[in-house]
C-alpha cells in the first residue's frame, strides 16, 4: 500500500475507520509500485493497525516505569492525537510505540505482529518515526535529506531506483518543501527545517506515521504548513497517523480520536468533542478553562491555573 | 550543495498551497550516470590539488638525499622504461622476489638498472609509496571514526588504539626483545585489542558516541601510564629511540616491504569504508534518526568502527602512530567539500596521502637544510607541528567545535 492514492478523496472520518485490518499481517508491508493505481474500496479498507497491550515503559536510570500498563489503538487510516501535560508520558508513549525503547512488559503489534520482533529495516518500512529536535549536518540538502527516507527500501549496496525518486518527489510537494530543495539545511529556519524532516519522513512511504511534537516551536504560519499536511495524511491516504501535540484545540481540530495522558495514565480516549471537555481540562492539565462547539471543533479558552494546594 | 548539474532539473516544485497527494514524478534521475558524483568540481579540485601536491613533494623525496641527482634525472628514473615497462621488476617490488618468481616463472638475474633508477626505486620511491598509504588510512580512519562518534575532534586513535599500540610497542622493545622482528604485527594487534577493550567497557545495553569516547579516555590514560612507566626500563638509549620512533611515527627506513605489509589491508580498509558511505552519513542524522530507519545501529557502530581500526592498524605496523593526520585531514576535506561521507571519504583518500608526504619532505630534509646536520626527525614531529597551528585557526574561525 502507498501513502498516496491519486482518487481517494472522500474524508474516511464516518465511514467504516473502526474495521480491523485483520487481514493478515504481511500484504500490506510492501509498497506496491504502480502510483496513481486505484485503491480498492472504501478508504482504510487496508490501513495498517497499530495495538499496544499492556504496555510498561521507563528507562534505565529511573525506578519506577514512565508508563504501567496501558493499551492503546491507533485507529487504521485516521490521525490519533496523544495530548497532556509535560511529563505525562506522551513523548515516551510514541517511542515505545515506534520500538525506540522496548517495553518492559506488553507489546505493541503492528497488524497483528511485535514490533520488537521484526527485523529492523522491515519496520521502517511500514512504520515511520518523526522524532523531535532531529540534528543534521549543516551542509545537506533538504533534498539529500529527504532521500534518506529512503534508507529502509534499499539494500546495503542498491543504489537509488526510479521508485525512490517518485517517493521523494511525493514526499517534497505534499511537505510543500519544493522550492526548498536545493537549499542546505543549515541555512533554514526552524519551521523550513521541520518541513524538510516531515518530507524525511514521508519519502520512508510507510503505513503508520508516528509524529512527536511536529508543530512545536514553529511559528504559526509553519503550525498550519504541518497541520495541513497531516489533514492530507488523513483526507486522503490510508496511513495511520499518531501525533503528539501541545496545542489541545490543534489536536481536537485535526484528530480523528484524541488520547489525554497525565502521569503515565491514559485519562480518557475518544472522538475531540467527547474528550476535550471543560472537566478534563481541570482534571488532566490543571486549568480552568471555556470549551465552545464550533464548527470548527471545540473552541478552548484558558481561563486560569488551578493551584491545588 | 547538489551533487553536479544533473540532479538540480527541478521536478514539479510546488509551493506550500495546492497540496497534492501523488505529485509528480520526475526529480533527481535514477543514477544514470552512477559516478557523477566523483566529477563534482569542488571534490575533482581537491582530489587535483592533493595530486599534484604529492607529485611535487614526491619528486623532492626522490631527487634529494645522499647520493644527488637532479630534478630531471630524477623524474627520468622514476620514468624509467626498464622498471616501468618490466613486469619483472614491477612484481619484484610490488610482491617481493619470492613472489614475483613463482608469478611469472622467471629464474634468472633480474637484468641491470641505472644506478640513479637503482637509488629512486628501491631506497626512495618506497618510502613516498608508504607516505601516501599510510595518509590515506589515517585521514579515512579519522573520517569513519568522526562520523561514528559524531565528534570532529575524534581521530583514529580516540577508542585506545594507538595507547594500546603504544604499550604493545615498549613491551616488546623493553621486555620481550626477542619480538622485534613482530613489532609491526603486535603494534597493529595492540592498537585493536584495546579497541575492544574499549568497546567492551563503554558496552552496556548497547553504547553510545559519549560512552565510546569516554571508555576510549579511560584505557588511554591507563595504558599510557604504564607505556611511560616501561620507558623506565629500558636499559639503552638506542631502545628508547626506537621507542619514541614508533609512539610519535616515522618512516625512516621504510621499504617496498612496508608497502607489501600494508596495501592489501589499505585497498580492504577503503573499499569497505566507500561501501560504508551511506551508513555513514545516516549516523550524522543522529542515533534516533538512523534507528528509525530502521538501521541496526550497533552493528553498523561496531563494522564501521573495525574498518576504521583496521585502517589505523596498517598504519601502525608500517610507520608507528603518526598523530594529526587522521584527525586535520577529514576537516580539511569537509570543509572543502561539504558533509557528504561519499565525498569525504574519497577527498580523504587523496588529501590524506598529500599531508603525508609532504610532512615526511620536513621530516626527512627539514634538519640537514635548518641545521645542516645529517639527520631526520619523526615524521609525526613534523605532522604535529603542522597541525596543531592549523587547528589554532581552525578554532579562531569558528563558533562552534565539536559537534559534527
Amino acid at each position: 500500500m502507498t501513502i498516496f492514492r491519486a482518487n481517494a478523496t472522500e474524508s474516511e472520518e464516518s465511514s467504516g475507520a473502526t474495521e480491523p485490518a485483520a487481514d493478515g499481517p504481511g500484504d500490506a508491508a510492501e509498497p506496491s509500485g504502480a502510483d496513481g493505481a486505484d485503491g480498492p474500496g472504501g478508504p482504510a479498507a487496508d490501513a495498517s493497525d497499530l495495538d499496544a497491550e499492556d504496555l510498561v515503559l521507563g528507562y534505565p536510570t529511573a525506578p519506577e516505569p514512565v508508563i504501567d500498563g496501558e493499551s492503546i489503538a491507533a485507529e487504521p487510516g485516521a490521525v490519533t492525537a496523544l495530548v497532556g501535560p509535560n511529563g505525562s508520558g506522551k513523548s515516551t508513549l510514541l517511542k515505545g510505540l515506534a520500538n525506540q525503547i522496548s517495553p518492559e512488559d506488553g507489546s505493541v503489534l503492528l497488524d497483528g505482529r511485535d514490533v520488537h520482533s521484526m527485523d529492523t529495516k522491515a519496520l521502517a518500512k511500514r512504520l515511520g518515526l518523526l522524532s523531535q529536535e532531529s540534528t543534521s549536518p549543516d551542509s545537506i540538502t533538504v533534498e539529500d535529506l529527504v532521500y534518506h527516507g529512503r534508507y529502509p527500501h534499499r539494500g546495503f549496496f542498491e543504489r537509488t531506483t526510479a521508485e525512490d525518486a517518485r517517493a521523494v518527489e511525493r514526499a517534497i510537494d505534499l511537505a510543500g518543501c519544493g522550492h526548498l530543495r536545493d537549499r542546505e539545511v543549515g541555512s533554514l529556519s526552524g519551521g523550513q527545517k521541520q518541513l524538510a524532516w516531515i518530507a524525511m519522513v514521508l519519502a520512508q512511504d510507510t503505513d503508520v506515521l508516528l509524529l512527536d511534537e511536529p508543530t512545536t516551536f514553529l511559528d504559526l504560519h509553519h503550525q498550519m504548513e504541518v497541520t495541513e499536511i497531516i489533514e492530507t495524511l488523513r483526507d486522503e491516504s490510508e496511513v495511520t497517523v499518531v501525533v503528539v501535540l501541545h496545542d489541545i484545540e490543534q489536536a481536537a481540530r485535526l484528530a480523528d480520536r484524541v488520547v489525554a495522558l497525565a502521569d503515565g495514565e491514559v485519562r480518557a480516549r475518544g472522538p475531540p468533542e467527547e474528550v476535550v471537555t471543560e472537566e478534563l481540562l481541570s482534571e488532566v492539565f490543571r486549568v480552568d478553562a471555556d470549551v465552545v462547539a464550533t464548527d470548527r471543533g471545540p473552541r478552548v479558552t484558558p481561563i486560569r491555573a488551578r493551584h491545588e494546594e | 550543495m547538489s551533487d553536479g548539474e544533473a540532479r538540480t532539473d527541478g521536478g514539479s516544485v510546488a509551493d506550500g498551497e495546492g497540496r497534492t497527494v501523488g505529485g509528480g514524478s520526475s526529480g533527481r534521475p535514477v543514477e544514470g550516470n552512477r559516478l557523477g558524483w566523483l566529477f563534482e568540481p569542488r571534490l575533482a579540485t581537491v582530489v587535483a590539488g592533493s595530486l599534484a601536491l604529492v607529485a611535487v613533494a614526491g619528486l623532492v623525496q626522490v631527487s634529494y638525499g645522499a647520493y644527488s641527482m637532479t630534478v630531471g634525472q630524477a623524474w627520468r628514473a622514476v620514468l624509467d622504461p626498464a622498471v616501468l615497462l618490466d613486469p619483472r621488476w614491477l612484481l619484484n617490488f610490488l610482491l617481493g622476489e619470492g613472489l614475483m618468481r613463482t608469478v611469472t616463472g622467471f629464474q634468472g638475474e633480474l637484468p641491470e638498472l641505472a644506478r640513479e633508477t637503482l637509488v629512486v626505486w628501491t631506497i626512495r620511491l618506497p618510502r613516498v609509496l608508504v607516505a601516501v598509504v599510510v595518509g590515506a588510512n589515517l585521514a579515512v580512519s579519522g573520517a569513519i571514526f568522526q562520523a561514528v562518534t559524531r565528534n570532529e575532534l575524534a581521530s583514529p586513535f580516540i577508542l585506545g588504539v594507538s595507547s594500546g599500540a603504544g604499550l604493545m610497542i615498549l613491551l616488546t622493545l623493553v621486555v620481550f626483545g626477542g619480538l622485534t622482528a613482530f613489532l609491526p604485527l603486535i603494534a597493529a594487534l595492540g592498537g585493536s585489542v584495546a579497541f575492544l577493550v574499549v568497546y567492551a567497557i563503554a558496552w552496556k545495553n548497547g553504547t553510545s558516541p559519549v560512552r565510546l569516547v569516554l571508555a576510549g579516555v579511560i584505557v588511554g590514560t591507563v595504558f599510557n601510564s604504564l607505556q611511560t612507566g616501561l620507558f623506565f626500563f629500558a636499559n639503552d638509549i638506542g631502545v628508547v629511540q626506537s621507542a619514541i620512533q614508533w609512539t610519535t611515527g616515522s618512516l625512516t627506513g621504510t621499504d617496498w616491504e612496508q608497502v607489501r605489509m600494508a596495501l592489501p589491508w589499505t585497498l580492504a580498509a577503503v573499499a569497505l569504508s566507500l561501501a560504508g558511505s551511506r551508513q555513514l552519513n545516516l549516523l550524522l542524522l543522529g542515533e534516533r534518526t538512523a534507528k528509525s530507519l530502521g538501521m541496526s545501529i550497533e552493528k553498523v557502530r561496531f563494522a564501521l568502527s573495525g574498518v576504521a581500526v583496521l585502517a589505523a592498524a596498517a598504519s601502525i605496523a608500517v610507520a608507528g602512530i603518526v598523530s594529526f593526520v587522521g584527525l586535520i585531514v577529514p576537516h580539511v576535506v569537509r570543509n572543502l567539500v561539504g558533509s557528504d561521507y561519499k565525498r569525504v571519504v574519497v577527498g580523504c583518500l587523496f588529501v590524506g596521502p598529500a599531508l603525508m608526504v609532504g610532512a615526511d619532505v620536513g621530516a626527512r630534509l627539514g634538519m640537514s637544510v635548518l641545521t645542516g646536520a645529517d639527520a631526520q626527525v619523526p615524521v609525526g614531529i613534523v605532522t604535529g607541528l603542522v597541525g596543531g597551528p592549523y587547528f589554532l585557526y581552525l578554532m579562531r574561525r569558528r563558533q562552534n567545535m565539536g559537534d559534527l
